[in-house]
């Protein structure tokens, strides 16, 4: 059973112009890794938010965690996003908050206990490699260490699949192998990872499946792809 | 639910739009302390009206020698035996009327002569050639109704009898005073209800402030799968913060004018009028149609929060 699953999935916004997904049928099974690569207005973002059902399609469906999420009663939606991590570019750190209370803030709007919250905390901070760092505000942190807190924050709740959206797109090389390589252990716990991304370098570094999308429509799905076109 | 996490967001929330949250509490407390002295004015009409109207009654002044109404039904004269029989025995056939008084050119004059001299007016009754005398007062039937919405059916049949003079409805006189007190509840609700339409206006400015300043957290909390009611929580509770602000206000404002204004002034000052008291001003707090103000504020801040709080945090 896949873990996500669209099926004839079109996504047309209001106004003219081509729909920004367009009859896409995918299977993601639970522990893969996947790369979704793709031009920019390819359909990237918009597939990742149909995941998250922050959108609706418009023809087809999508199912997540073997539930059809686009008839999802709106109440429901809240469950679903707790078994689902986010990363994005711009790291979206609380700036007021310290590194732990940015990743326990995940865990105390789902109304996780304090003492749940004060073992899972500085567990997760030390798989990010964050130890001893957890009094720091963000901006006392380098940008690597800033995205490895949002990762922390991302998985702190142990979801299911992990979507991460351009988590390289601000760092430099080196550091993008570390968080590739965070994002390579957390899948190997079996956490499914979805990301999507820009940097060649990466994709063709790290193998996994690649799923590029054009124009809203699946142009090509290999088990052990390369970034295959140069932007 | 973390409800220390909801109570901290909500003191952040109220300090840091605290002259939002300051504007919309002065303008809720001038508007529910309007329309609380709205609902005060319109019982204290209700008393007076059941009071006086209980008391009130209607004056038939008899024809004259030369009547100075000029009225067709004294084209004979002075009322005579036979008309003073027909109009008493119209009176006594009315099923309006409570009970009925002759009062004599003498008494009536009497009386009017004594008020005017409590007035310093009685200057047309004295000296050689008064203008009033008592040969020129109307003899008079007092008539007490039984209710004082009812007084048509009596005037009517009364007004076209021969030797009636003028019908004198006191009604008329304290119509005035009732007309004043509308202008005042009407008048006191139109401006609350401007008052409480900026007072929502201003509430949803709140929110939307507060939705943008907290448009990171809530984009986190959305995704990390925090319920709506969580995410709204803080918002609610500042609209009702507020509006517990504004009740005390106007509730304590409410309580002086009610301790100052009633008991301690008008109350001493007019005591032939029954005045509103406490539990009165209980009513205007709890209410029931319209509503006190008690539930009126939380309903004017509760509402614009959930309406917009679904718009701006919507899940």
């Amino acid at each position: 059973m896949p873990v996500i699953r669209f099926e004839r999935v079109s996504k047309r916004y209001a106004g003219p112009g081509r729909p920004a997904l367009d009859q896409v049928s995918v299977d993601i099974d639970k522990g893969e890794f996947v790369y979704l690569v793709g031009t920019s207005g390819s359909g990237k973002s918009t597939a990742l938010r149909l995941v998250l059902r922050e959108l609706r399609p418009t023809t087809g469906r999508v199912i997540v965690a073997g539930k059809e999420i686009n008839r999802m009663a709106g109440w429901k939606v809240p469950r679903l996003r707790r078994q689902i991590g986010t990363v994005f570019q711009d790291f979206r750190l609380l700036p007021n908050k310290t590194v732990t209370e940015n990743v326990a803030f995940a865990q105390q709007v789902i109304g996780k206990s304090r003492r749940e919250i004060g073992s899972t905390v500085p567990a997760a901070l030390e798989m990010v490699g964050l130890k001893g760092k957890g009094d720091r505000m963000p901006d006392e942190l380098s940008g690597g260490e800033q995205q490895r807190v949002a990762i922390a924050r991302a998985v702190v709740n142990r979801p299911m699949i992990l979507i991460a959206d351009e988590p390289t797109g601000n760092l430099d090389p080196q550091t993008s192998v570390g968080i590739m390589n965070l994002l390579g252990e957390i899948n190997a716990n079996g956490t499914t990872v979805v990301m999507a991304t820009h940097d060649h370098g990466i994709v063709d570094q790290f193998t996994k499946r690649v799923i590029e999308l054009e124009h809203g429509k699946v142009v090509r799905d290999e088990a052990a792809g390369s970034y295959g076109f140069q932007h | 639910m973390q409800l220390r996490y909801v109570f901290t967001e909500l003191r952040t929330g109220l300090r840091r739009n605290l002259s939002m949250h300051l504007a919309v509490i002065l303008t809720l407390f001038v508007s529910l302390s309007l329309a609380g002295l709205g609902i005060l004015i319109q019982r204290e009409a209700e008393l007076t009206n059941r009071q006086l109207g209980n008391e009130l009654k209607i004056r038939v002044n008899l024809c004259t020698v030369d009547d100075p109404t000029g009225s067709p039904n004294c084209a004979s004269g002075e009322i005579n035996d036979a008309q003073r029989e027909r109009i008493q025995s119209e009176i006594d056939g009315s099923d309006e009327v409570a009970g009925a008084r002759f009062q004599t050119k003498e008494e009536g004059y009497k009386i009017a002569f004594d008020q005017a001299k409590r007035n310093g007016t009685a200057a047309a009754f004295e000296g050689d050639n008064p203008v009033v005398t008592v040969e020129k007062w109307p003899a008079a039937y007092i008539v007490t109704l039984k209710s004082p919405d009812r007084a048509d059916g009596i005037i009517s049949a009364l007004a076209g009898l021969d030797g009636v003079s003028r019908i004198v409805d006191q009604r008329d006189e304290l119509g005035q005073i009732f007309g004043i007190m509308r202008i005042l509840k009407y008048g006191s609700w139109v401006a609350s209800a401007f008052l409480l339409f900026a007072a929502l206006m201003q509430v949803a400015n709140t929110i939307r402030l507060a939705a943008l300043a907290r448009r990171r957290e809530i984009a986190i909390m959305r995704l990390v799968g925090a319920s709506t009611l969580y995410i709204t929580l803080p918002f609610l509770l500042e609209a009702l913060v507020t509006a517990a602000a504004g009740v005390v206000l106007a509730g304590g404002a409410l309580a002086a004018f009610q301790y100052w204004g009633v008991d301690q002034g008008m109350a001493k000052e007019v005591a032939a009028l029954p005045w509103v008291d406490w539990s009165d001003y209980a009513q205007a707090l709890i209410g029931g149609f319209p509503p006190g103000i008690v539930f009126l504020a939380p309903a004017l801040t509760l509402i614009p929060t959930l309406l917009l709080t679904r718009k701006y945090i919507k899940v």
